[in-house]
């Protein structure tokens, strides 16, 4: 039999004072997780209050309800374990509504659209390869520029190359979408040094490349693609030691940079001998195409609909992943079959988060080790 | 012909009682390149070997190679290129062959009197021995591969190999003892090829971790709990071969499923004849001139039950 919650302790209390209300936020902050209960709460005078998220399967907005005589407003979800939900409060008073994070969380989310607030469920832990650690030698990751015929501009990106690069060797090359917000909101380079440092990940060569006009660019646009495997691979291979292709060229992007990578790997077959992509924007219709995405969406439906028609072969390898409370989920789920009925030997995994970026920052273990494994196979200390 | 074939060494040090218990005196040479860019930090394993250590640097004398002789550079990077290829292959059809074993395995009814007359318990023969063809295959490929470096590298006829092996003769010739440290087994089998060591039938050897994987016939790679998840423990190369019928599987307990005794004794059954032997902290076998292990050894059996020759 499950205990009551905190907050239905709390509402049954005779002497429910302000001064007892002070108390039990001071005491549990917000959300409140009890097993697989998930209570949020706000304190303050408003005529409705709602808690605001992604989260495909629960109501949004998600009403809050105002326990009499207080200013406390809670509600409660299902939240299982392992979970991680960003969320944010917003409230009307009057006809005026204002979103904010909770003032009660301390737990934020950054991305480039802002910082949300973070529920973490029951068994939820940030990995600690996520976080700096002093053991790990770092690696080294520089400006370049590049002047790109196909874009037509001098093209900016980060190069990472690994602590204690030697020229003698040779390395793994991966290529990231959106690869500044990786390091700046995936920790990418810190995971990159610590996972590499653990044994986990190969050594490797990592080119972070910053979109351009990234709606245009990344869905199925000939100019990008021909920009990485015709002016930014050349120039990488032509520079650094690296492995043989294609075995050692790897495309990785989320969201729209995960259907760049698909389309990119695509139009030049047999280039990138894998993938890693997550929460990829793999829509598609089946009949019609009313998607529901908006006209930015239209030449990714139309791409993915022209491979689910004649799925080929692009690459060996593909590392998938996708958040279960995100809406691409089915999307991914059906491209599974798709991609491995075509030859290509897919990995895919889903968890218990949404359509941001430290979800993808937590999967870059999962991933990045199956595609670049480290030495630790070898390694008997 | 005695080797010591020791457990890991970082939280339980067998290797100074081990040396001693040799009664030499003298020169100690350590090949430690498994430790590949860490190999001279040897201030505790000089101290554990009583400051007897002569170090033969094989990696530093590796990337020294690497950086003099460009030809045999060009056939490394060839050679890791061809390797990586086998390795996947081997992987893939590794994979297939041993889904196919634990379907079968499946099949086998729950009852042992019923099990060994079934017709699933001859099929699970069948498959492994499917396995086993699989992992010759692989032995073969890899050796060709190292015969086809061999000549590719000029690894007998550059100046630059041949300063070094000369070097170390000189250096190991008066050497009484020698031990292998544990690290990365793939840096220390190349090492060991490149530089064409043998050790004296007559001088004695302790070794562990990876160190003791190069003193078997046969090599085998195994990790339950890696990052990429559980694999299939699958054949690396062969050893120096001064231990027989053994493969050993170092840090078993951290890295073998050993809560699982169907896949266990799958392990045991594809490497028969040879034992399983589990190498954990603590672990001391003294193995004697006829290269085979005492009944110390605690060993995997075709039931996927680990036991000590003690026991039976």
């Amino acid at each position: 039999m499950r205990g009551k919650l905190a907050i239905n302790r709390l509402r049954e209390r005779p002497d429910l004072s302000a001064e007892v209300v002070t108390q039990f936020v001071t005491k549990y902050a917000s959300p409140i997780i009890e097993g697989q209960r998930a209570t949020f709460l706000f304190r303050g005078e408003a005529d409705e209050v709602f808690v605001r998220h992604r989260v495909v399967g629960l109501p949004d907005p998600l009403p809050m309800k105002r326990l009499t005589g207080t200013d406390l407003w809670a509600a409660t979800v299902d939240l299982p374990a392992g979970s991680r939900v960003e969320y944010q409060l917003e409230v009307r008073r009057g006809e005026h509504y204002e979103r904010f994070n909770d003032p009660l969380n301390q737990r934020v989310a950054h991305s480039p659209m802002g910082s949300s607030s973070v529920c973490a469920g029951q068994g939820y832990q940030v990995p600690d390869w996520t976080q700096p650690d002093p053991e790990a030698r770092s690696g080294e990751l520089v400006e370049r520029h590049i002047k790109s015929k196909a874009l037509r501009r001098d093209q900016r990106y980060l190069l990472y190359t690994p602590a204690r690069f030697n020229t003698v060797l040779r390395y793994p090359l991966l290529i990231v979408h959106d690869g500044p917000e990786y390091v700046q909101f995936a920790a990418m380079k810190t995971v990159l040094d610590n996972l590499i440092h653990r044994l986990d990940i190969a050594p490797m060569i990592v080119a972070f490349v910053p979109p351009g006009d990234r709606l245009r660019e990344y869905p199925n646009h000939a100019p990008h693609a021909r920009f990485l495997a015709r002016e930014l691979l050349p120039e990488l291979e032509a520079a650094y030691p690296l492995v043989e292709p294609p075995a050692g060229r790897c495309l990785m992007g989320s969201s729209f940079g995960g259907i760049a990578s698909v389309s990119t790997a695509y139009r030049y077959p047999g280039v990138f001998g894998s993938l890693l992509i997550q929460s990829a924007s793999l829509v598609f219709t089946d009949i019609g195409q009313d998607h529901g995405g908006g006209p930015y969406f239209d030449p990714v439906v139309k791409f993915v609909n022209k491979y689910r028609a004649k799925p080929t072969r692009f690459t060996d390898r593909m590392y998938m992943s996708c958040g279960i409370y995100e809406p691409l989920i089915t999307p991914n789920r059906s491209m599974v079959s798709v991609f491995r009925e075509a030859g290509i030997t897919v990995k895919y995994e889903e968890n218990r988060d949404g359509h941001n970026w430290d979800n993808w920052r937590d999967r870059l273990q999962a991933g990045l080790s199956w595609l670049y494994p480290g030495p630790q196979r070898y390694v008997y200390e | 012909m005695r080797t010591i074939i020791l457990g890991p060494q970082r939280f339980t040090v067998r290797a100074t009682s081990a040396l001693r218990s040799l009664e030499t005196s003298g020169p100690v040479a350590v090949i430690n390149a498994g430790w590949e860019e860490r190999e001279d930090d040897v201030g505790e394993l000089d101290a554990a070997l009583d400051h007897r250590m002569r170090g033969l640097r094989l990696y530093y004398r590796l990337t020294d190679v690497l950086r003099k002789d460009p030809d045999f550079a060009v056939a490394v990077t060839a050679f890791r290129g061809r390797q990586d290829e086998l390795s996947g292959l081997y992987r893939i059809r590794l994979a297939h062959a041993m889904s196919g074993v634990y379907a079968v395995q499946r099949q086998i009814p729950l009852h042992p009197a019923r099990a060994r007359h079934s017709a699933a318990y001859r099929a699970m023969g069948d498959a492994i021995a499917g396995v086993r063809a699989i992992d010759d295959w692989y032995l073969r490929e890899a050796q060709r591969l190292y015969q086809e470096m061999e000549v590719e590298g000029g690894v007998t006829t550059s100046e630059v190999i041949a300063w070094h092996r000369h070097e170390l003769r000189e250096l190991h010739n008066d050497c009484v003892a020698w031990v292998f440290p544990g690290g990365n087994i793939r840096t220390l089998m190349s090492v060991l090829r490149l530089f064409a060591i043998s050790v004296p039938p007559e001088v004695p050897v302790i070794a562990w971790s990876a160190g003791a994987m190069a003193m078997t016939e046969r090599i085998a790679l195994f990790h339950d709990f890696g990052p990429e998840g559980a694999t299939e423990t699958e054949l690396f190369d062969r050893g120096l071969g001064r231990v027989r019928d053994v493969v050993v599987f170092p840090h078993a307990r951290r890295r073998l499923k050993m809560d699982d005794p169907g896949r266990l004794g799958i392990l045991a059954t594809r490497f028969e004849s040879a034992d399983c032997v589990l190498l954990d902290d603590g672990v001391v076998l003294d193995v004697g001139a006829d290269g085979l292990l005492p009944d110390v050894a605690r060993r995997v059996g075709a039931d996927g039950l680990v036991r000590t020759g003690e026991d039976l």
